[in-house]
């Protein structure tokens, strides 16, 4: 836990660092500078109206020490859609909203709402919608999942590009490279839709927000992918809030 | 699933529960002007159905259901903040959050109430209890203070829902830690894992069964309370869970019911009653005037109880054994390291305050003993 905590690093430094990986980062609240690789330049909106639970982590001082843990780290640990729930949670600090008076027996306020903060990324997401707190620490998860699937992005190269399995699992059938042995389509209410969500962010944000070439590189028509982009509202905003900070029309 | 065990077997304990519901009151009185005391204790020796699951035999057009919701609604939005000013109790916001539950917990099929559209309205709504009793429930709520869990008859904690009744304690948020903390310990420990645990004043049972579903299959659990009712709701828990085999509940005081596993204990956990005696009378009205003194007050400074736990724990455990007990917070935490370090030198081991989930030092968990 310690060693985690040390990832609370100043986005600045954080980029530096990063740059040297394959992966790049972006803050969503307002005050954050955006990271982003060096052969694309956006200049991508808040998306905070949307989610509203994404904030920054406070920067804290680092050290020489903490920079050396976290290139270490970085080079398995950074496919944390991969990771089981256990492990993820092991990367979060959780916390109860109200935490005012002496707890415990002395209170009855039913305030099981969660939140919980990635560590490593700062990402923040809560819940409080359930009457447990273990369920509302549940929801709250699978929500970091979705988080962290529009706010994660990797490179990828669209020269040799090829689909990860994820992405095909997400795609409809009639997609011409999706082969027979990828099963039938996964739905955004399936917990794997995530992964693949991300991968198809990670090839649009690639191609700068045209659904046309992301939709070639995938075997798609322009209208079906299209269609998949609208069919999850997390999803379509993120294209949105990328194409709309190009200049290109809102998919609608 | 496990359910369907309790909707067949409460058929029988139904009319028991509902017997003192059955106040003269007077059927075309939508807003009963009630004495200053709404509720009396029950007395039966049946334990209580919660709402959930009583058969829906009730129904209300949706017109009188709306104005009763209405109604609860204003009611809730009266108290605004005089609550958490009086003895920071709850405010409007979370009492209309709790009338939200209520109604799923009343309303037989949620999505005809509150409806999709227009269309339907004149539908009988089917309930679990009667729209008279919907609104004693709710006056009880706001003007007498009582706990909502009361209010519904259950608790959700973890992943259980839990049947509570007054004379039992409602389990706490944070004491859902406990069952991660011996989930963390049983997790690279077979003999821990494997053995027989101890849940002391166990109340409606929820660290027992919470335990219970994660010990191994030769794992045992013994449940104790002092109290006829909590004993009572805590084996309707554990059968409700289908955990007759694996949980036994025994009446008693502390260690009294256990003299035949002395030493032979794999792990011991408790939430004792914790509070100092001059604290009970400024707690929150729901906790203070509701919930059973027997399982809050832990004498002048509150400690009673967890040294009692310290001084026998140490005879329970066979060697190797692991305890957990939650307390007040920091203070009465390190009083109890230093208490274990002083009086009970050498015999334990990896003594540890763990904090919970809202940062406060909670829990103090450690070994008897090294493992052999």
């Amino acid at each position: 836990m310690a060693l985690l905590k040390s990832f609370l690093i100043l986005p600045r430094r954080c980029g530096l660092l990063l740059s040297s990986s394959s992966y790049w980062y972006y803050h969503y609240h307002s005050r954050s500078t955006f990271l982003v690789p060096p052969k694309i330049r956006i200049t991508a909106r808040p998306l905070s109206q949307q989610i509203q639970s994404v904030q920054r982590s406070k920067p804290l001082s680092t050290s020489l020490s903490s920079v050396s843990k976290y290139s270490t780290c970085s080079s398995d640990g950074n496919d944390f859609l991969r990771l089981s729930d256990q492990q993820l949670m092991d990367q979060c600090e959780m916390s109860t909203f109200k935490s005012s008076g002496p707890g415990g027996q002395h209170r009855n306020k039913r305030e099981s709402a969660v939140r919980l903060k990635h560590l490593p990324t700062g990402t923040i997401a809560q819940a409080a919608e359930d009457r447990s707190q273990h369920k509302n620490r549940a929801s709250a998860l699978a929500r970091l999942r979705t988080l962290l699937a529009l706010k994660v992005r990797k490179n990828v190269d669209i020269d040799a590009y090829s689909p990860p399995q994820e992405l095909l699992q997400i795609l409809p059938a009639k997609s011409t490279i999706r082969g027979s042995d990828c099963g039938s389509q996964i739905g955004p209410n399936n917990p794997k839709f995530a992964l693949g969500m991300q991968a198809l962010l990670d090839l649009i944000f690639a191609v700068e927000g045209s659904i046309s070439d992301a939709a070639k590189l995938l075997g798609l028509s322009t209208g079906a992918l299209s269609r998949l982009i609208l069919s999850d509202d997390s999803l379509r905003m993120a294209v949105n809030e990328l194409r709309t900070s190009k200049g290109m029309k809102p998919l609608k | 699933m496990k359910l369907s065990f309790i909707r067949a077997s409460s058929s029988s304990t139904l009319p028991i529960f509902l017997k003192w519901h059955k106040t003269p009151l007077s059927t075309n009185c939508r807003r009963p002007i009630f004495s200053s005391r709404i509720s009396s204790t029950p007395t039966s020796s049946k334990p209580q159905i919660p709402l959930f699951l009583r058969p829906p035999t009730y129904s209300a057009s949706f017109s009188e259901l709306r104005k009763w919701q209405d109604w609860a609604q204003s009611l809730a939005n009266s108290v605004g903040s005089t609550f958490v000013d009086s003895d920071n109790g709850p405010e409007a916001s979370l009492l209309c959050r709790e009338l939200k539950w209520l109604i799923e917990d009343a309303v037989e099929d949620h999505s005809l109430f509150p409806p999709m559209g227009t269309q339907n309205n004149d539908r009988p709504i089917r309930l679990r209890t009667s729209l008279e009793e919907l609104y004693l429930l709710w006056k009880q709520r706001i003007e007498e203070r009582k706990p909502f869990q009361y209010i519904v008859g259950c608790e959700h904690w973890r992943d259980l829902v839990l049947c509570v009744q007054e004379g039992v304690l409602i389990p706490r948020p944070e004491t859902e830690m406990v069952v991660d903390l011996v989930a963390g310990a049983v997790s690279e420990n077979e003999g821990l894992r494997e053995g027989l645990w101890a849940d002391l004043g166990t109340g409606s049972g929820a660290i027992a069964i919470g335990i219970g579903r994660i010990l191994g299959s030769c794992g045992r659990v013994i449940a104790t309370d002092l109290s006829p009712v909590a004993v009572m709701a805590a084996s309707f828990n554990v059968q409700r869970y289908g955990l007759q085999g694996k949980i036994e509940v025994r009446q008693g005081s502390w260690f009294e019911p256990l003299k035949d596993v002395e030493g032979k204990l794999a792990g011991l956990v408790s939430n004792p009653p914790y509070i100092p005696s001059n604290h009970i009378s400024g707690l929150q009205a729901e906790v203070g005037r509701h919930e059973p003194r027997l399982a809050l007050d832990g004498g002048v400074n509150g400690m009673d109880y967890l040294l009692h736990l310290c001084n026998k724990v140490s005879s329970m455990l066979k060697p190797g054994g692991y305890f957990a007990f939650e307390t007040n917070g920091e203070k009465q935490c390190k009083d109890l390291v230093e208490y274990l370090e002083n009086d009970y030198e050498g015999s334990f081991c990896n003594v540890n305050i763990v904090s919970d989930f809202a940062g406060i030092q909670r829990f103090v968990t450690g070994f008897y003993r090294r493992a052999i």
